[in-house]
């Protein structure tokens, strides 16, 4: 356990995650939204941003005036805090929380905000002049010519996913009722209210101040029907349009501090959220999908924990065959997992896309009157990133 | 003897009466004479030394005293630091669009520029002969008084005011003449001293503004200032509301903005200058005044307030019902607490406190107008519910016992005066703009003047808070944009009170002072049954420029008074929106135009049934005939324009086409009916609506 790190219950909320291109987040610098939101998140759930410390901030898109990070997101926040920028594909915006509960924990700070972000939509092009290279000078769209490239496997992140299916030898059929199944969860916990709890609208503004838009819901998002699942051509084994998720722009914050101080941040202070314990595993090249199964089983067992010890589990799942690789792997029953929507539905902004699970399975657990909660995710190509937390009274 | 509804303001620097200025035919101080209290005699002038000339506030000063006093041959000595960028020539612009480039260059050629070191002072001043020291340098209290000691040293007789926004006289040692942004155009000086000494008198009869406030931190003018901002500041520490954003929310219910005016006066100095102010203050009154850490940070930064062109705000901040519940508590609680601190220690007039929070710190109503409106209970209960907020507010600076008054004239007559002697009355406006409160006490203090059987009334400016009568408070019209019953409302109501200038007495006279008499004020001054104006006063109906159609009678009553060649003078400046000179409107829209000094002597022999000669204009009540539909050769105007035109054309046929006793609805329906149209909306007034409540 992160000592005295804790995760104050309610300090925390998430943009809502539009399509890409498909909302007002398409036309503006992700980081400034992330820090204006941020700001704008503290205040609703009670938190003066005078009480944080540090900012880590988590985001794998570059934007403009990238080059400053954290200092510079939390200046927009409006608050001239010390910060860091971490950055791992995927992971980061799990990665991102046990790094600020770390910086917790070494007795560095005692509140410490996490933010994640990214904007896939418009992803800046780079160009990359080496004189050595087989190409003279390389362009690379971000994210769609990363997406479709590993560099070091040349293999597409598509790819892995069958790869992996094929390994695992799933049935086509499997993948899409679990994917159906999901779309379901998304949908019950959307009409009960759930995400609103959690998702806070935004209302963005043009230069004149004029609105350019509202975020609040996760456009593109549409319920699917188990015959339009099957009718989609297989782009790679168990791999269709429908059985993966989709790039969208967004944001996520909470804030992690000492249990001291708990009582000062959160409007529940009789519920103890804290870190027990995080792995990181890669396996082989391209086959990311069974990644996360390998790092919660590397988990479990340096925990001495087992998947009857979970009351919540829920994982970023590009791929709805990582689901049906994790329930073989762990012989676990995948309906039991992502019962309030996952990032294979509602999209897959990257950076923010695990700190928004974790929010959504913390809310969860204190539903449920706490427990463990597992997290889990995959990410570039090979790695899987879990961890368990903990929530009591 | 002179009984008054409530002390005129002109007795706070013993200037009397209004009464008495008419009474005697004369202003209380003459130009010349106070020129030559305080700079000697024409062939031994003196100058005004102005130090931190290049500043925001002495270039302003020097812009303000130069255009003033360099008729009368009284140089003005900008003294600065050689390091000091020149903050003198970039007025040259505005000098130019107020008097002319010969005049501009007239006033520039007066103000002598001179650099010192800081520590002694250059032999060439002498050759000016300082007599009158106007301090503007850093709020810093050693260099200001060994700044003192020098000119003391070389000049004993030298009469020194500083303009420092915090710091009392008896900390200072000097006299205090605190002046208002923005610098060359406020005329509004609080003022410290024991008696009312020369330079008071003298920046009175230049037309500015002197306003006697106590010796206490702070005075009246940056309690509310730096008050609001603190206000503002510690909302922004509850909620994380970026301060643009909080900065519209203050503008909607106050009026100021008090982020952008640190900007925009510069945020190095105004962050340093609020900080002072509020550290001061707290450590005199308590934690109520205690600046935020926010603003101990960009004291030292200078940091501005908005965000830079290229991070212009991306996230908005919407507000439910209890969150702006919230915000009405944050920012109202603190300034009325500290109000009543003031209140407490009787810092100012109750007029000039509330005056000086609309004139200097942008209030759209001044503190006092609001609290009353509000009652001293749902006063109290907001301030409690404040302290509930921010405990450490709890007990310092806050007297409401101070409320208990809030019935009084004192209270009730903040912008509106009455005066009599038994024999003639005085109605003094003491707001340049006309709006509700001013309505409710002019009928307050006609009340007050009939239940003594007056029947003979003055209606003037108070000679002191009004410089000028500019018309309508345009932000009481915001409700009328929408719904046409508020629009009647306000016309009708306010068109009633006109009439009661002619209905109420035997003889009522309106006299024009000041600049200006514009709009609504010339429409309720055009209801005494004679007017008189300063020659140079400029009056005229600009409603076709907003656009807006006239709404007290402006487009029937003159009508009534004059015939067909006042008819189509009226018309011409109802649809050009052209100002008149007081002398060329007279015989049609005013009865008689002259000097000041003139029109007192007369003004007061019309009020006394003397030998005035002057043969009273007829108010015809029946209905009127060939009244002009157009104005030959008028420039055609853009669509709006044009709209406003017909519409005050039709407003104009309509109102006059009927009986007196009906044309006060026939002209406020057709105001009315303009207002909610889009011409309207998509004008003057319906930007400042947008501006305004729109956030």
């Amino acid at each position: 356990m992160l000592g005295e790190a804790r995760i104050p219950y309610g300090t925390w909320g998430s943009s809502y995650f539009p399509a890409w291109q498909t909302s007002a987040l398409a036309e503006v610098n992700i980081g400034q939204f992330a820090g204006e939101s941020m700001a704008r998140i503290m205040g609703l759930r009670g938190v003066p941003k005078s009480e944080l410390e540090y900012l880590v901030i988590g985001s794998t898109v570059p934007y403009h005036w990238k080059f400053w990070t954290a200092p510079m997101i939390a200046s927009l926040m409006g608050k001239r805090l010390p910060g860091f920028h971490i950055e791992q594909a995927c992971a980061t915006g799990l990665q991102a929380i046990i790094q600020g509960a770390n910086e917790v924990a070494i007795g560095s700070h005692d509140v410490v905000g996490v933010l994640t972000f990214d904007r896939t939509s418009d992803s800046p092009v780079g160009v990359f002049p080496e004189r050595r290279s087989y190409q003279r000078t390389v362009p690379i769209a971000d994210v769609w010519d990363n997406f479709g490239f590993d560099p070091v496997t040349g293999q597409a992140m598509l790819n892995t996913g069958g790869n992996a299916a094929r390994k695992y030898k799933l049935d086509r059929r499997e993948v899409d009722d679990l994917t159906f199944h999901r779309y379901e969860q998304y949908f019950n916990a959307k009409e009960s209210g759930f995400l609103d709890r959690v998702m806070v609208p935004l209302d963005l503004l043009t230069v004149q101040g004029k609105k350019l838009g509202t975020i609040d819901a996760d456009l593109g998002v549409r319920m699917i029907t188990r015959e339009s699942l099957a009718a989609q051509r297989e782009l790679d084994t168990c791999v269709t349009s429908g059985t993966q998720t989709h790039a969208s722009d967004g944001m996520a914050t909470l804030l992690v501090c000492n249990k001291d101080r708990v009582a000062d941040l959160s409007k529940r202070p009789e519920i103890q959220i804290s870190v027990v314990a995080k792995a990181e595993v890669r396996v082989n090249p391209a086959f990311m999908p069974e990644a996360p199964a390998m790092a919660v089983k590397k988990l479990l067992d340096r925990t001495g924990l087992t998947m009857d010890d979970m009351a919540v589990v829920k994982d970023h799942n590009p791929f709805a065959v990582n689901d049906a690789i994790f329930a073989k792997v762990l012989d676990y029953d995948w309906r039991e997992m992502n019962k309030t929507g996952c990032s294979l539905v509602w999209g897959h902004p990257q950076g923010p896309t695990l700190t928004r699970i974790v929010i959504e399975a913390l809310e969860e657990a204190v539903d449920l009157g706490g427990g463990y909660v597992l997290v889990f995710g995959c990410a570039a190509g090979d790695v899987g990133i879990a961890a368990v937390l903990k929530v009591e009274g | 003897m002179t009984t008054t509804l409530r002390q005129t303001t002109l007795e706070t620097i013993d200037l009397g009466t209004v009464r008495d200025i008419f009474a005697n035919g004369a202003l209380p101080v003459s130009v010349d004479g106070a020129v030559d209290a305080v700079f000697g005699p024409a062939d031994s002038r003196g100058a005004l030394v102005i130090s931190g000339a290049n500043g925001i506030v002495g270039s302003g000063k020097a812009m303000q005293f130069g255009s003033r006093l360099q008729p009368y041959g009284v140089p003005i000595v900008a003294l600065d630091l050689p390091s000091a960028p020149d903050g003198i020539s970039k007025h040259y612009g505005g000098l130019v669009r107020a008097f002319g480039r010969d005049g501009a260059d007239a006033i520039m050629q007066s103000i002598v520029r001179v650099s010192y070191d800081g520590a002694t002072l250059p032999a060439d001043l002498d050759r000016y002969n300082p007599r009158f020291l106007l301090e503007a340098i850093p709020e810093i209290l050693d260099i200001k008084r060994g700044h003192y000691e020098l000119f003391r040293g070389r000049y004993p007789e030298i009469e020194i005011r500083s303009v420092t926004s915090g710091f009392p006289s008896r900390e200072l040692g000097v006299g205090i003449a605190h002046p208002a942004f923005p610098h060359e155009i406020n005329k509004i000086y609080e003022i410290v001293e024991d008696e009312t000494s020369d330079v008071t008198r003298l920046l009175w009869a230049l037309g500015l503004q002197p306003m006697r406030v106590s010796d206490d931190w702070s005075f009246v003018l940056d309690v509310l200032f730096c008050g609001v901002t603190l206000a503002g500041l510690r909302y922004h520490d509850a909620s994380n509301m970026p301060f643009w954003k909080i900065d519209k929310h203050v503008r909607r219910l106050l009026g100021p903005n008090p982020f952008r005016a640190h900007d925009a006066i510069g945020a190095k100095g105004a962050d340093f200058l609020t900080w002072s102010c509020l550290h001061h203050l707290a450590e005199n009154y308590g934690e109520v005044f205690r600046p935020t850490p926010t603003l101990d940070e960009r004291k030292e930064t200078g940091a501005e307030w908005y965000p830079p062109n290229h991070f212009r705000p991306l996230v908005d901040w919407s507000l439910d019902a209890d969150a702006d519940n919230d915000l009405r508590t944050w920012l109202y609680g603190p300034i009325f607490q500290m109000t009543t601190l003031m209140l407490q220690e009787k810092r100012s007039h109750l007029a000039q406190m509330n005056l000086i929070g609309e004139q200097c710190a942008q209030f759209r109503s001044g503190t006092l107008a609001m609290m009353r409106n509000a009652g001293a209970d749902a006063v109290i209960d907001i301030v409690e519910r404040y302290q509930a907020l921010h405990p450490a507010a709890v007990g310092a600076a806050w007297h409401p016992d101070t409320l208990d008054a809030i019935e009084s004239a004192e209270w009730q007559q903040l912008y509106v005066n009455a005066e009599h002697d038994g024999q003639v009355g005085v109605l003094t406006i003491g707001r340049e703009a006309y709006n509700h409160d001013v309505d409710a006490e002019l009928n307050r203090a006609i009340d007050w003047l009939k239940a003594a059987d007056i029947d003979r009334v003055i209606l003037t400016g108070d000679f002191h808070l009004a410089g000028q009568l500019v018309g309508a408070d345009t932000s009481n019209f915001f409700p009328a944009l929408e719904d046409t019953d508020a629009g009647f409302g306000v016309s009708n109501d306010w068109s009633r009170t006109a009439r009661r200038l002619n209905d109420d007495f035997a003889t009522s006279v309106g006299f024009i002072n000041g600049k200006r008499c514009l709009g609504g004020m010339l429409e309720l001054m055009v209801h005494c049954h004679y007017l008189v104006s300063a020659d140079d006063a400029t009056l005229g109906f600009p409603e076709v420029t907003l656009p807006v159609v006239p709404g007290m009678e402006g487009c029937h009553w003159p009508f009534r008074r004059t015939d067909g060649d006042g008819h189509a003078r009226l018309m011409q400046m109802l649809l050009s929106g052209r100002l008149v000179s007081g002398t060329k409107a007279a015989g049609w829209l005013v009865d008689a135009a002259g000097p000041v000094e003139e029109c007192l002597a007369l003004v007061w022999s019309l009020a006394t049934d003397g030998d005035h000669g002057l043969e009273r204009r007829p108010l015809h009540a029946d209905a009127l005939s060939g009244v002009p539909t157009d104005v030959p050769d008028l420039v055609p105007g853009a669509p709006a324009v044009e709209a406003a035109r017909k519409a005050i054309v039709d407003c104009v046929q309509g109102s006059c086409g009927v009986p007196l006793v009906d044309a006060v609805d026939v002209q406020s329906r057709h105001s009315a009916d303009f207002m909610v149209t889009d011409t309207c909306r998509r004008g003057a007034v319906g930007a400042e609506a947008t501006k305004t409540l729109d956030v």
